[in-house]
């Protein structure tokens, strides 16, 4: 069933339409069955009244009537008087009763009548077509309602089964205006009962699940909390420990210290990347929504990590123009930088990354482009993923992350309603990551180009 | 005129309704596109039109026997295509939709086809009447009750279907179409019959006093079963050799369509080697 609107009007009115017009069918046949009694029983009384009235020296032919036709008849078979349209010979058996015959071209009606006192015979004949259209003609006026009520019935019909659904409409109305993020409980006034259910399910649904949100909310931030506080420790303990070993003259020959000192600091940078992710989070982030200049964010965000790209003797470029969105600052710069940082990570040193900003059809854009190695076009959906790393922890490239960048950037494009696109960099082989925002009332070009 | 009207429309509009309906809650069940039925019906109305102007020229074909001829030949025609839908119904129904391809096309073929058919024959009888001033509001009421009463039968039958279990639907639909094809086929029969193309003979039977074919019942089973108050023998071989063909066919796509569906489910489920 797609629409129970629909359904209903078209269920309601076929049965409407079956039973209304059945009835009107049987209605029709009964009147017409009653219209010819009521014919015949005229025709009765008229045949009676002839044979009560002075025809002794009645004899001959009259004047054709057209509709009706007389014949009168000596109880010994001579014909004493007769209207001009019938035969010469009896309509009928001189019989009393009625019955159908024959005669000019048409099928008549005739009532065959013995009156006593005058002893003559009277035959009286309407024509069959002529009753029935009459007939037919008054029944139809009581048949013709049954079929102009319909079109006003199906209107009916579908005005009070859309007042019947309008609670149905406001439910669905209630859950499509109902943020992602909204996990509030749904407020109907006064639904019926065959919807109350269905709210209290619902909103018994949506309790739950803000538990289970508030739970891995709780859960993630503690986690993260939690261990950043042993990660220093443990930072500063191997810090002791190398000033100690230092000063008893032990040199880290096999470079095991070094070793763990880089492993404590993956897990520092992955217990930051975690809370960052829960934070940025677009189901409860409490994002300040500015006029932000894509353009101003990249320099600044170019500034901040230059130290880290010219240490790999990479080059970094900034191209395109101003492009204005409604976005939050934090949020933005932490987009931008996650773009860089990955886009540094993985191009080899002494390679190229550009970063363009700008206005497309599409809306105002951020994008970045690298010449490291690239990703396969199967593998472009799967880089959001948390804890995903293209070719897994065994990369060719050896380069250190937690696989969570992306899915922070992922994020952030959410909760700016922005999409993201994955494509080949303009160099001869590299990633090209661009951040496309949504069109809005912020977005106005410049003529700056660096 | 009224009741000779409705009884005339309600016969063709009723059996183009029962087909439509049918096949409008197999589309349904097999998830197809609905668009089929305005297309078919817009051209089997504008071609109901067409060969009702035509009956004229069509009548005097083949010795003057040209109309019999020419819709008995139409009738065959839908019956053929029914049995080629329902085949496909089975196969799509058990294989998946991919295997009913052309599907939806072959159903508005039909359907237009069996428009065609019963709205030239109302073109006809309507036509003969515009120019009678006299009778035509008893001829347009019982056009209208008749029409009403056939797509409401139409209307209510299609939710009919639609409510049975799915499992149940197939068969019903199927049976259904079998019955509705054999009736088609024995009215060809009559119009043979009656174009002296296939022998008169004496009824086998005659039960129009227990249910006329002249009243609402009768027209219901009429377009449902093709029921005949009185059928000759040749009627009657026909119509039953028509049912067994139609579920003879029906029974043997069944049976490869479900081999094919066990066979495919093994395949899937193999180990990989």
């Amino acid at each position: 069933m797609r629409s129970i609107r629909v359904f209903l009007l078209v269920a309601l009115l076929s049965t409407i339409t079956l039973i209304n017009f059945l009835a009107a069918l049987h209605g029709y046949r009964e009147s017409m069955a009653a219209a010819q009694e009521l014919f015949d029983r005229q025709l009765a009384a008229t045949a009676q009244l002839v044979g009560k009235l002075p025809l002794e020296r009645a004899r001959g032919e009259l004047a054709d009537r057209g509709d009706i036709a007389l014949q009168i008849w000596a109880e010994d078979g001579r014909s004493l008087l007769r209207s001009a349209n019938t035969p010469e010979e009896p309509l009928a058996r001189l019989e009393a009763g009625y019955r159908e015959v024959n005669f000019g071209g048409y099928r008549w009606r005739v009532y065959t009548y013995f009156s006593p006192p005058v002893g003559r015979w009277i035959q009286v004949a309407e024509r069959s077509d002529l009753r029935y259209r009459l007939a037919e003609k008054v029944v139809l006026e009581s048949v013709l309602p049954t079929l102009i009520a319909l079109p006003v019935a199906a209107l009916l019909i579908w005005l009070v089964v859309g007042r019947g659904l309008s609670s149905l409409r406001d439910l669905a109305e209630a859950l499509r205006s109902k943020r992602a993020e909204d996990l509030e409980p749904l407020e109907l006034t006064g639904p019926p009962e065959e919807l109350l259910p269905v709210v209290q399910s619902t909103n018994a649904l949506l309790a739950r699940l803000r538990a289970s949100f508030e739970r891995e909310r709780r859960f993630s931030a503690d986690a993260a909390h939690e261990l950043r506080t042993p990660i220093s420790s443990i930072q500063v303990h191997l810090y002791n420990l190398e000033q100690e070993l230092e000063g008893a003259g032990w040199k880290d020959g096999n470079g095991a210290l070094a070793r763990l000192r880089g492993s404590i600091r993956r897990m520092a940078h992955l217990v930051e990347q975690m809370l960052v992710l829960f934070r940025t989070n677009p189901e409860h982030y409490p994002a300040r929504f500015e006029q932000l200049d894509l353009h101003q964010v990249a320099r600044e965000v170019i500034a901040e990590c230059y130290q880290d790209i010219s240490a790999k003797q990479q080059s970094i470029e900034l191209q395109g123009e101003r492009a204005m969105v409604e976005g939050d600052h934090f949020a933005v710069t932490l987009l931008m930088n996650n773009l860089l940082n990955n886009a540094s990570k993985y191009t080899p040193e002494g390679g190229a990354i550009v970063m363009t900003t700008g206005v497309s059809e599409a809306g105002p854009f951020i994008q970045v482009e690298d010449s490291g190695p690239g990703i396969a076009p199967a593998e472009r959906e799967k880089i959001f993923a948390r804890f995903y790393r293209v070719g897994g922890d065994r990369h060719q490239h050896r380069v250190e992350g937690s696989g969570l960048g992306l899915s922070i950037v992922e994020h952030i494009a959410q909760l700016h309603r922005a999409s993201l696109e994955l494509g080949e960099s303009r160099f001869a082989s590299g990633l090209k990551v661009g951040v496309v925002f949504p069109k809005g009332h912020g977005e106005s070009q410049g003529g700056v180009r660096d | 005129m009224l009741l000779n009207t409705v009884i005339i429309i309600l016969r063709e509009v009723l059996e183009a309704a029962l087909l439509i309906s049918i096949l409008l809650a197999m589309s349904r069940l097999l998830r197809l596109t609905p668009h089929w039925v305005s297309v078919s019906v817009i051209v089997g109305a504008a071609g109901a039109v067409f060969v009702g102007t035509q009956l004229g020229d069509i009548s005097q074909l083949l010795d003057g026997v040209g109309q019999e001829v020419f819709d008995a030949s139409l009738q065959l025609l839908i019956c053929t295509l029914m049995l080629w839908i329902a085949v496909l119904l089975t196969r799509s129904f058990y294989l998946g939709a991919g295997s009913g391809r052309g599907l939806p096309q072959l159903m508005a073929v039909t359907v237009a086809l069996a428009i065609i058919r019963e709205g030239s024959e109302i073109y006809l009888y309507l036509s003969a009447f515009v120019v009678q001033a006299d009778l035509l509001p008893g001829v347009l009421t019982g056009t209208l009750l008749g029409a009403g009463i056939g797509f409401s039968v139409g209307a209510l039958f299609y939710y009919l279907l639609l409510g049975l279990p799915c499992r149940y639907t197939l068969g019903v639909a199927c049976g259904l179409l079998a019955l509705v094809a054999a009736g088609m086929s024995l009215q060809a029969t009559q119009l043979l019959i009656q174009a002296d193309w296939l022998p008169a003979q004496a009824p086998l039977w005659n039960s129009g006093d227990v249910l006329p074919e002249a009243s609402v019942a009768g027209q219901l089973l009429y377009a449902l079963l093709g029921y005949e108050a009185s059928p000759s023998p040749v009627e009657v071989t026909v119509y039953l050799l028509s049912v067994l063909l139609m579920l003879g066919v029906l029974f043997l796509a069944r049976q490869r369509a479900r081999s094919r569906e066990v066979g495919e489910r093994q395949t899937d489920a193999a180990p990989m080697v």
